[in-house]
């Protein structure tokens, strides 16, 4: 017989390597002694990590090892392999694999020999591994001292009714627990059945299978049948050409989605919400100048957001802008932008998917917003790909296949199917996946200790079609580039047509509306002609050169331009010279048409020249009425100030200086506290000084969040609280007793605590669910987690009270009178008006 | 990656590029699955439908083909999403299908009763279906056949027509080969019989059981009917747009089979004639008097083995409702042009049938059965004034100054001299203008108003060469059959409507004796919507391969003499 620190001790160093190598939480910090590494072995952290590590072979054999053992009282019991074989079902076949998951099981410390021949060992769990697994491991119920002797079992069960069978069968396997029916058939065979002992009845609904019967029903076993992996073989395969293609097509798109993006956004950006991310509508309007759906919208925003390549500008009204990262980024080729991109998201820990869910308060979580981090992100992509590799080349499972190769590698934290389905989903989107499958590429994710940005270009640098430079014009004014158009051919139907279809080829279509783009970005007729005829195979057809030189005519026919003032006459003599003269340089005169000059100098400078030059010109409304000029004296409109003066100072006090003001708060509360209290004055200040932060807070708070309701009371008791508190600290106002409580929460709490280890009654002052305090007559019995579990002594009732609800704790004196103290019972909204 | 002539697009457009050595076999490959969208000259689009995928399964044709097909003569890897979609859009046709059973009679029968169940579910199939017999039968009312065909098929899951046709009244018609043709590539006449391709369109329908033959106008759409009805051999209802189109088709039935005058009847508004073989216009049946059709008991008078419709394209509404209704009866529809602006194309599938039959025009003018043609965009510059008018004008005035500018006269008169002795036609939509016009040029104007003798008579006076130009109004849309116009003149349209603009081009593709070019021009005025109308109306055309050139006004001497 060993103990698990005797196993430990006995283990070889070897064996001890390769413990602490498996289970790296036991070596960090290192421990003192084989004894305190022990102890951390069998800690219910370091336990639960080593079980989520572990595949569900293994799980299953420690499972059965616990559930053997249940009921077990002597520590020198054990069960030995085969019994862990028969009891997992495995028959010859699957025996030797159960028998590896129990030595893995013994690398991991999970169980330990305790007796018998080193060959064949007695095996225990370590201590704390069947706490972590619960009480009805493998779907056995717990023992308990009126189960019917295993025994006698056969025998029950060979009288027990038919109807009563199907209900057991039902329970055999677990969970043990079953919800008794109000009437009809199988309310009565349950009530035969507990009448037979076969059942036992939990509580009024429920019945429970006896760990007894159910071993009987299972033939002894624990589990139904040894657990296997999933087989790869059923997965749907794709192409290797096939997955390479899509993989690459996915991954242009995703770069182009995003540059797309970026240019939307650079000529107008969005406005960043109150609480931050993207509003739902600017979302919607992404989505569809982007030309996809939402979802994918807000994963193309999310990755832009998580590269830096569009941020928060920070003024005043704030706007999602690209940023200077993002003309880097632009600036690279396409598989560098590309393996960015990918890099990106297999590191962030946001979670894009939740974009449009609603948060436990109701509101819709945004793209950008500050609510998307899931810390788990990068790992569960990680585990997922792995997945994928492991299926090896040209598996494409679906999320559900996905999610039982998790579920069989670790068993303990399986993933949500749609966390799964949203991790092939964005996958497939950037190309990280193609057809499903994980190209050459992707596997670049999976190591995580080299920067996979390089693997990731040369993937798909190798994935990429060759790049076309050929155009297909048609008299229908449609082209076709069929392949993937050069960086220069994309570029120029970018700026001079409107894509029709993309896939294995790039169709455009060439309109007025197109051509004038182009024309409006400096082409001219004869250069876009020349550009096209450049990469037409066929050449340029008659009719996309009558529809590129009609657009040319029109274009630039009507000219704008902008000035401030005009001069306007019948008599084209009166403004002979005017405009070349050079002492009218500084107003900018053009002249427009032989009777109109344009100036850039605003009407009353244009007025005074002319005057000076002795013309006798006079101002005109819009409508051409003669303003009759008094000398034009300019107003404008009086603005508004922001603020009140006095709010405007405070808006203006950083966090900083807050704090520090209030660190002066709470020292000379200290001082005040070390004079003994003695000074009613200073206790004034202090209470005055501590409601004020809280009130402030609470007001803060309530502006920080768009819904006030919630927030708002809780910053009610926060401010309550703390004015009772400041009350409490000062000491009796105006009281001649000097108390001997106290208002301080730690040492509240440290008084609770005393009071709880030493049976003495205490004065509770707790802030009630309506912000009014209340005054208990207490004994407390546990502080822990936050709470205080109190006996109220007068009406012998035990209650919890969180512990940020206490506002005050004193003594009980010997002749147990109250402090009296009625500011105790003022009503703490008053507070608000601070 | 293969070499193959097939891009296929994620957005399921396929392009065939035609000068690819393997195009003409990829075109075949893809045709009864694909639906053609564009035929330019260099690059053909194709489109992948549920419709069209639906029709390819009820040729025959299973998902596997369709995916080998792909695979074979795509260049680059095809989408694998798309290949899952083809699959399981193609799984849906049949698992619900109609079959007369011998005890409930029309009954819809589910390879599935899950499908069934949904179907039974949705709102649109209330009313159309009677008792339910079991999990996987439910007893169609039968004259809600049609509707319930076009409701399930709305609904994704269409039905598979199993119930059969009724034979109809039996009809001796033959084909009458002792004619002759008018046509010989080499100008000379030669024995008449159907051309390959009608051969082929009559084949597809037949086999098909109903559905749409498209072909050009002038390719000869009237002797498919007739080679339907020589098929069929039974009495025959054959609903065309007007009288003048009945005649005619009467006129190549007697010419064309074994049908005498006695055995056609025609039923329009001024003869109400039942024969084995009757013509009847839409107009008529569609007639409405107090709240009811008067003559919709021509479709019960007979117990009709055929219905043919003509210019299906143009199938009134109320027609789509009676039709629904002749759901046991044979149905072909006849187009040039399966385009309707109004976008109810997928009816005329689910009603008529599919499309059976389909070849760009531009194959059968490389076959030498339709004439090529030359078109021609004649622009014309506003003068100063004009445009003046034309800016200022209310927004609904606009089309019409500018269809109607006074420079286009300029340019007919042009063009009619220079194709002086052609048989020409001026077509416009304006009454006055084409009066004017008529003025001009000294020609007879035909419009609505003209009587229907009178136009008879024009026309003969046309076909027979007395006389060389006529200006027309939209009457001339349809069905008129003038063999000999080899040149004509569009001042202006109804909008932007792509079939007329196909339908009046068509005029013209009638093969000539002599193997002339035929020549459309649209003189447009340039800068004004009349400008985008045309743009819109060419682009059909355009997508079937007629290249418009674009020629200024004021070159127009010039530009004409190159060649097309």
């Amino acid at each position: 017989m060993a103990t698990f620190s005797e196993h430990l001790r006995g283990r070889s160093d070897d064996e001890l390597v390769r413990l602490l190598l498996r289970r790296p939480d036991l070596a960090h910090p290192s421990p003192a002694t084989l004894a305190s590494l022990a102890a951390r072995a069998t800690s219910r952290p370091s336990l639960e990590r080593a079980l989520a590590g572990v595949d569900a072979a293994v799980l299953q054999a420690v499972e059965a090892v616990v559930a053997l053992l249940a009921g077990s009282t002597d520590p020198a019991d054990g069960v030995r392999a085969r019994d862990v074989v028969a009891a997992v079902g495995a028959g010859r076949s699957d025996a030797p694999g159960v028998r590896a998951a129990l030595a893995t099981a013994t690398d991991l410390a999970l169980v330990h020999p305790a007796g018998g021949r080193a060959t064949d060992p007695l095996l225990r769990p370590a201590p704390g591994v069947a706490e972590l697994l619960g009480p009805s491991t493998a779907g056995l119920a717990a023992p308990a001292p009126h189960d019917p002797d295993p025994a006698a079992v056969p025998g029950l069960l060979a009288v027990a009714p038919a109807a009563g069978r199907a209900v057991l069968d039902a329970l055999t396997w677990g969970p043990p627990v079953g919800v008794r029916p109000a009437s009809g058939p199988a309310a009565e065979a349950v009530t035969e059945l507990v009448r037979a002992g076969l059942l036992v009845r939990a509580d009024e609904r429920h019945v429970v299978l006896p760990r007894t019967v159910a071993l009987a029903l299972r033939d002894g076993r624990t589990h139904r049948a040894p657990a296997t992996p999933p087989a790869p073989e059923d997965l749907p395969r794709r192409d290797a050409t096939l997955v390479e293609a899509e993989h690459a097509a996915a991954a242009e798109r995703a770069v182009r989605l995003v540059a797309g993006l970026l240019r939307l956004w650079g000529q107008s950006p969005p406005p960043v919400l109150r609480a931050g991310g993207l509003g739902v509508r600017d979302l919607r309007r992404t989505a569809a100048a982007l030309e996809i759906t939402e979802p994918e919208a807000a994963f193309v925003v999310e990755l832009a957001g998580v590269g830096a390549l569009v941020r928060d500008d920070g003024e005043e009204s704030p706007h999602h802008v690209p940023t200077t990262v993002a003309d880097e980024w632009l600036a690279l080729d396409l598989a560098d932008r590309w393996a960015r991109l990918a890099s990106w998201w297999a590191a962030t820990a946001r979670w894009p998917a939740l974009v449009g869910t609603r948060d436990e308060r109701g509101s819709v979580r945004p793209a950008l917003g500050p609510e998307l981090g899931r810390p788990w992100a990068p790992r569960l992509r990680h585990a997922v790909l792995g997945q994928l590799a492991d299926a090896g080349p040209g598996a494409a499972p679906d999320a559900a296949a996905v999610r039982e190769g998790l579920a069989w590698r670790t068993p303990r934290s399986v993933p949500p199917l749609d966390a799964v389905a949203a991790v092939l989903r964005e996958a497939g989107w950037l190309g990280v996946l193609g057809a499903g499958a994980l190209p050459v590429a992707g596997r670049a994710l999976l190591d995580s200790d080299v920067d996979p940005r390089p693997a990731l270009a040369a993937g798909l640098g190798a994935a990429l079609p060759p790049a076309v430079d050929d155009l297909l014009l048609q008299a229908d004014l449609t082209g076709i580039v069929p392949g993937r158009p050069s960086q220069e051919l994309e570029a120029l139907l970018d700026r001079s047509a409107r894509v029709e279809s993309r896939g294995g080829a790039v169709t455009v279509r060439f309109t007025p509306e197109s051509v004038r783009d182009a024309l409006d970005a400096g082409s001219t007729a004869d250069d876009l002609l020349a550009d096209l005829a450049a990469h037409a195979r066929g050449g340029v057809p008659q009719p996309l050169e009558y529809l590129v030189r009609d657009a040319a005519r029109r274009h630039g026919r009507l000219r704008t331009g902008a000035a401030s003032s005009y001069v306007r006459t019948e008599d084209p003599a009166l403004l002979a010279g005017l405009a070349e003269d050079p002492r009218h340089a500084d107003l900018g005169l053009v002249r427009l048409a032989p009777t109109v000059l344009a100036a850039q100098a605003p009407l009353h400078e244009l007025l005074a020249a002319l005057r000076a030059h002795g013309l006798a010109p006079v101002a005109e409304t819009p409508d051409g009425q003669v303003l009759h000029a008094a000398p034009t004296v300019r107003r404008v409109a009086a603005a508004r100030p922001r603020f009140a003066p006095d709010d405007a100072g405070r808006g203006a006090q950083p966090p900083a200086e807050r704090a520090a003001a209030l660190v002066g708060v709470l020292r000379r509360a200290e001082e005040a506290r070390a004079a003994g209290g003695s000074s009613g004055g200073a206790g004034a200040v202090v209470r005055g000084a501590a409601a004020e932060v809280a009130g402030s807070a609470a007001r803060g708070a309530a502006a920080a969040d768009g819904s006030p309701t919630l927030r708002d009371r809780a910053s009610g008791v926060a401010a309550a609280t703390a004015a009772a508190r400041a009350d409490r600290t000062t000491g009796a106002r105006g009281g001649p007793r000097p108390s001997a409580g106290t208002a301080d929460p730690a040492e509240a709490l440290g008084l609770l605590r005393e009071a709880a280890a030493g049976h003495t009654e205490v004065w509770l002052d707790v802030v009630g669910s309506r912000g009014a305090l209340e005054r208990r007559r207490v004994l407390p019995v546990r502080v822990d987690g936050g709470r205080v579990r109190v006996v109220d002594t007068a009406r012998d009732a035990e209650i919890v009270v969180a512990a940020h609800r206490v506002a005050a704790v004193t003594p009980v004196d010997a002749a147990g009178t109250e402090p009296a103290d009625d500011d105790a019972a003022a009503d703490p909204r008053r507070t608000d008006t601070a | 990656m293969t070499d193959g002539p097939l891009i296929v697009q994620s957005d399921k457009t396929l392009l065939l590029e035609v000068d690819h050595d393997q195009a003409e076999a990829c075109r075949r490959a893809i045709a009864p699955f694909a639906e053609l969208e564009r035929a330019p000259e260099h690059v053909h689009t194709y489109r992948l439908t549920p419709l069209g995928l639906w029709n390819a399964r009820a040729a025959g044709h299973d998902a596997e083909q369709v995916v080998d097909t792909l695979l074979e003569y795509s260049r680059y890897p095809v989408p694998h999403a798309l290949l899952v979609d083809v699959a399981e859009t193609m799984s849906r046709y049949g698992r619900l299908q109609l079959v007369a059973h011998p005890v409930h009679g029309l009954v819809l029968h589910a390879l599935d009763a899950a499908v069934l169940a949904e179907v039974l579910r949705s709102k649109r199939t209330a009313g159309l279906v009677g008792e339910r017999i079991d999990d996987t039968d439910v007893v169609v009312h039968a004259s809600e056949r049609g509707t319930l065909k076009q409701a399930l098929l709305k609904l994704g899951w269409p039905a598979e027509d199993l119930a059969g046709y009724v034979d109809g009244e039996a009809h001796p018609i033959d084909l009458d080969t002792s004619g002759e043709s008018n046509l010989g590539t080499d100008g000379a006449p030669r024995p008449w019989q159907l051309r390959p391709y009608q051969a082929e369109a009559a084949d597809g329908f037949w086999h098909g059981g109903s559905g749409v033959v498209v072909l050009p106008c002038g390719a000869g759409k009237t002797l498919v009917g007739a080679a339907a009805m020589a098929r069929s051999k039974t009495t025959t209802l054959i609903l065309v747009t007007n009288t003048v189109s009945a005649r005619q088709w009467r006129d190549e039935l007697i010419r064309r089979t074994s049908l005498t005058p006695d055995e056609i009847g025609e039923y329009s508004g001024s003869r109400k004639e039942i024969r084995p073989v009757t013509i009847a216009t839409y107009q008529v049946l569609t007639l409405k008097r107090k709240g009811i059709y008067p003559h919709l008991e021509l479709l019960d008078a007979r117990d009709w083995g055929l219905i043919v419709y003509d210019e299906v394209h143009l199938l009134p509404a109320p027609i789509f409702r009676m039709t629904a209704d002749l759901q046991a009866r044979r149905r072909l529809g006849l187009t040039a042009t399966l385009v309707r602006e109004d976008g109810r194309e997928d009816e005329v599938f689910s009603l008529i049938g599919p499309k059976r039959y389909d070849a760009p025009w531009k194959d059968i003018e490389a076959q030498g059965y339709i004439a090529p043609a030359d078109c021609v965009e004649v622009r014309l510059t506003l003068p100063e004034r004009d445009r003046m008018l034309y800016a200022t004008a209310e927004p609904e005035d606009k089309y019409r100054l500018a269809a109607s500018a006074p420079g286009k006269t300029e340019v007919v008169k042009r063009l009619v001299a220079k194709h002086r002795g052609e048989p020409l036609l001026v077509i416009g939509q304006y009454i006055d203008q084409l009066e004017e016009l008529a003025a001009d040029i000294d020609a007879p104007v035909i419009t609505g108003g003209t009587s229907v003798t009178e136009r008879q008579r024009l026309f003969d006076a046309f076909r027979a060469g007395e006389i060389s130009t006529l200006v027309v109004s939209k009457v001339a849309n349809f069905s008129i059959d003038l063999p000999e116009a080899s040149v004509a003149i569009q001042v202006s349209g109804s909008f932007g409507s792509r079939q007329e603009e196909a339908q009046r081009l068509g005029r013209l593709l009638r093969p000539k004796g002599d193997g002339r070019t035929a020549h459309f021009y649209a003189v447009v005025a340039r800068d004004t919507v009349d400008q985008d109308f045309a743009a819109h109306r060419q682009r059909f055309l355009a997508e079937q391969g007629y290249a418009y050139r674009i020629v200024d006004a004021e070159d127009l001497e010039q530009a004409t003499e190159e060649p097309a």
